[in-house]
């Protein structure tokens, strides 16, 4: 299997990862933003640094999928 | 009917000699998808460093806010309180409702009197020796804790500071 093809079925598992720290990064947001409302300020720091990590997973994915892509390309 | 003669027939003409189309357009259907998940992988993390970019934005609010409730204020002289007595007063702004109360074992307590239901504004009940929301019967006890009804916050507590014979607030503190 070329290393192209076998990029295909990686990058739907890239894809679905990326997703999910999306949607859990949304979902941290509305509570941060509930907490806010309702004054609930010890929420607030931890929500963020979760969404932080979640941001830093989502990078190391991208600079996996250009390291690939990059990687193909010389195959 | 040309292009699928040219697809279908000899594979070495097809390397030699593309179609014309395949020279405009020359991405596979396999190098397609792969472009465009690559593509979707960098909207996702830049999505991703907005939200999280929103989030810090919600720190950085919630500090704003919280710098006007470090702002102090007289309530009034101590012993203008009568054991189970409550006082209404305005902190930190003068559009935040808050009551202090003296406890039956007279210490002074405060808390915000708008209620962590729906935002009605509680008043302090003898009988039941708490503050009393009258919309839909929620009841918190003199720590701030909901005890009764609806509500399941408890309410923020107004931080006080007796000086000689004047009591002032000085913060407010959200559990």
């Amino acid at each position: 299997m070329s290393l192209r093809r076998q990029g295909t079925t990686l990058f739907a598992a890239i894809l679905a990862f990326a997703s999910a720290a999306v949607v859990l990064q949304l979902w941290l947001l509305t509570v941060s933003l509930e907490a806010l409302l309702s004054g609930a300020y010890k929420t607030l720091i931890p929500a963020s640094a979760g969404s932080t990590v979640l941001l830093l997973v989502n990078a190391g994915l991208l600079r996996y999928v250009f390291r690939f892509d990059r990687d193909a390309q010389g195959e | 009917m040309n292009i699928q003669n040219e697809e279908e027939g000899c594979t070495g003409c097809k390397a030699a000699n593309p179609p014309k189309w395949r020279q405009d357009f020359p991405i596979e259907w396999e190098g397609d998808h792969y472009v465009s998940r690559r593509e979707m992988v960098k909207f996702l993390t830049l999505g991703s460093l907005l939200l999280a970019a929103a989030n810090w934005a919600t720190v950085l609010a919630s500090k704003l806010l919280h710098r006007g409730s470090r702002a102090e204020r007289n309530i009034g002289p101590v012993s203008s309180f009568e054991k189970n007595g409550s006082m209404l007063f305005r902190y930190p702004t003068e559009s935040d409702p808050c009551i202090a109360v003296r406890t039956p074992e007279g210490k002074l307590v405060a808390y915000s009197q708008v209620c962590t239901h729906l935002s009605c504004a509680v008043v302090y009940d003898k009988t039941e020796n708490g503050l009393f929301c009258p919309c839909h019967h929620g009841l918190f006890n003199l720590a701030g804790q909901p005890i009764a009804g609806p509500p399941t916050r408890p309410l923020p507590r107004v931080q006080l500071e007796q000086r000689g014979d004047q009591l002032f607030a000085v913060g407010l503190e959200v559990s």
